[in-house]
């Protein structure tokens, strides 16, 4: 039986020795040297008190945490909205939850294509809706310092759809006379949802959260494509600047920022689980 | 009316006015790229109305003559299909003894394997791109299929394994009792029964793969591998001339893990809730 259960653990141990575990300690070990064309050397800490020196290290910080704030502010509270509007099975709420996931599986390169497209002073839809409502305008809200940021962060906090399939799945948990009894007590339907669903949605909210940071954090596709991290480092995220790093051949420099960017969606874990006490049970 | 009517109304009005908004912010720019990919390359860069004027399926005659949309197609449905498998096969491999036995050393495996899913991968670019080249799989779709198999090993894992602990146990045991072995036992009695938490890691392994961009572009150096994604990076300036077969690809591109979602929802859906909470 012994033997068995090896045998049935060995391949997926292997895939995750090689590409979990290994990459992981290297990862670690090489963030601490000098590692270029030119060969490896030790230096402890020189990448990381070089990283944290980086004018454009911190930029590409900032950035992130603001796309992870629009993701927790806006899509987030955006996303439980409408998963708490569906879960009262009003009619049609079947077609609104396939349609609001459609945008959770398109690729961030076609996403990137769209809203090249979409954001184009010359021919995106955007500029020419504005004009239509008298608003004229031939921004180019992608290669402006003070836009480019927002516009991108516009692309991804409308896709809603997991977090209204998880809000949803939560609710149909919550027992049904809790509703009844409220109903019987006066209490109208906004009251209902404030103080009945709301609290019961804690546990959930939390993962919701938890996905969605970690998601931000590893944000590169969509703005690689669409804005390469410019105008002047203005959307530049950290997985672009160790990318950028790496493309450069300073491979020890990049990796400093691969821990950085592994430590902190471990941190980023914890954190969140304690404040949102997930694990928990609500009822 | 009453006064619990008027509410009534006046709630529903408000749902489906936010339920219209957050449908036209999150679909209106895809639904406007997906019908200018049947205008004329002129009309989409002179005229942004929404339907297209002539209609044309030039655009999509040009997808597959020019920059030959159908060899991505083929490289991504091989990364996705045989990562998909990879992944599905070494994970209800080590689900299923970690579900149902208690061996020494069994918690460690599981938090091991499921901790995986907590790491940024994209951090790792480096020693990922280091790892492949060493094994000799740079720039090869084997390499591809192997890492996108291990990619998808955590999530898998996780999925199969809420399955079969909740899965009732008497049918394996009247199995073992007729004499089956291990082996036999997980293809002829477990893997029928898990079919439905299979279907759920496939189907999010597979739309997962073929939306895949960051290690495609890292672990691939030549043309001939690459994967739509990638392709569709590259359309921009592939197709400066063209861009109505830019928009006709990206539309073919979008649809498929869309028509996967759509087919089988209920797996999706269903998945993703029991993987996030865990």
């Amino acid at each position: 039986m012994g033997r068995s259960i090896a045998l049935s653990l060995l391949p997926g141990a292997a895939l995750w020795a090689t590409f979990f575990l290994v990459p992981l300690l290297v990862l670690v070990y090489t963030s601490l040297g000098d590692w270029g064309g030119a060969g490896f050397k030790f230096i402890g800490f020189d990448n990381f008190s070089r990283m944290f020196h980086d004018a454009v290290f911190w930029k590409a910080a900032r950035n992130t945490g603001l796309f992870a704030a629009a993701g927790v502010l806006i899509q987030v509270p955006l996303g439980c909205l409408v998963g708490i509007i569906l879960a009262q099975h009003i009619r049609g709420w079947r077609l609104f939850r396939a349609i609001l996931f459609i945008p959770f599986v398109i690729s961030g390169a076609a996403y990137a294509l769209v809203f090249s497209l979409f954001y184009n002073p010359r021919y995106g839809l955007l500029d020419r809706a504005l004009g239509a409502v008298g608003v004229t305008t031939d921004h180019d809200w992608l290669f402006s310092t003070n836009t480019a940021l927002p516009a991108v962060a516009a692309t991804f906090v409308f896709i809603l759809g997991l977090i209204v399939v998880l809000v949803m799945a939560e609710i149909a948990s919550i027992p049904g006379e809790l509703y009844e009894a409220a109903e019987v007590d006066g209490a109208s339907p906004f009251q209902r949802q404030w103080y009945i669903t709301v609290p019961l949605l804690r546990n959930v909210l939390g993962t919701i959260v938890l996905i969605t940071v970690l998601g931000y954090l590893a944000l590169f596709d969509l703005v690689f494509i669409l804005t390469k991290g410019g105008p002047d480092d203005a959307t530049v995220t950290l997985v672009l600047y160790a990318y950028r790093a790496y493309s450069n051949s300073a491979w020890g420099y990049a990796n400093a920022v691969g821990v950085f960017i592994v430590v902190t969606g471990l941190l980023l874990i914890v954190l969140i689980r304690r404040a949102f006490r997930i694990g928990e049970r609500a009822l | 009316m009453t006064r619990s009517r008027v509410v009534r109304w006046t709630a529903g009005a408000g749902y489906y006015g936010v339920l219209a908004l957050v449908t036209v912010a999150a679909l209106g720019p895809t639904l406007w790229v997906m019908l200018s990919s049947f205008k004329t390359s002129g009309q989409v860069l002179s005229d942004p109305s929404l339907l297209p004027r002539p209609f044309t399926l030039q655009g999509y005659a040009d997808a597959f003559s020019q920059v030959h949309l159908e060899r991505f197609v083929l490289n991504t449905a091989l990364y996705a299909i045989g990562g998909s498998l990879g992944a599905l096969v070494t994970a209800f491999l080590a689900a299923y003894p970690t579900a149902r036995y208690d061996f020494r050393g069994r918690n460690v495996v599981v938090g091991a394997f499921s901790l995986a899913l907590a790491i940024p991968v994209v951090g790792l670019a480096t020693p990922e791109f280091f790892i492949v080249r060493e094994l000799g799989l740079f720039d090869t779709r084997i390499g591809l299929v192997i890492f996108y198999s291990a990619l998808f090993f955590p999530l898998s894992f996780v999925i199969l394994r809420a399955f079969l602990v909740d899965l009732p146990v008497e049918i394996e045991e009247a199995a073992i009792v007729d004499g089956a072995g291990y082996f036999l036992l997980l293809r002829k009695i477990v893997l029928p029964l898990a079919r439905p938490a299979l279907a759920t890691a496939a189907v999010i392994a597979f739309v997962g793969i073929w939306n895949e961009f960051f290690f495609a572009n890292l672990l691939t150096g030549s043309v001939d591998h690459q994967n739509v994604q990638l392709a569709l990076a590259s359309f921009r300036s592939q197709f400066g001339f063209n861009v109505s077969g830019a928009l006709a690809g990206a539309t073919l591109v979008m649809l498929v893990p869309v028509l996967a979602f759509l087919l089988l929802q209920r797996h999706v859906v269903e998945g993703l809730t029991a993987g996030a909470v865990k």
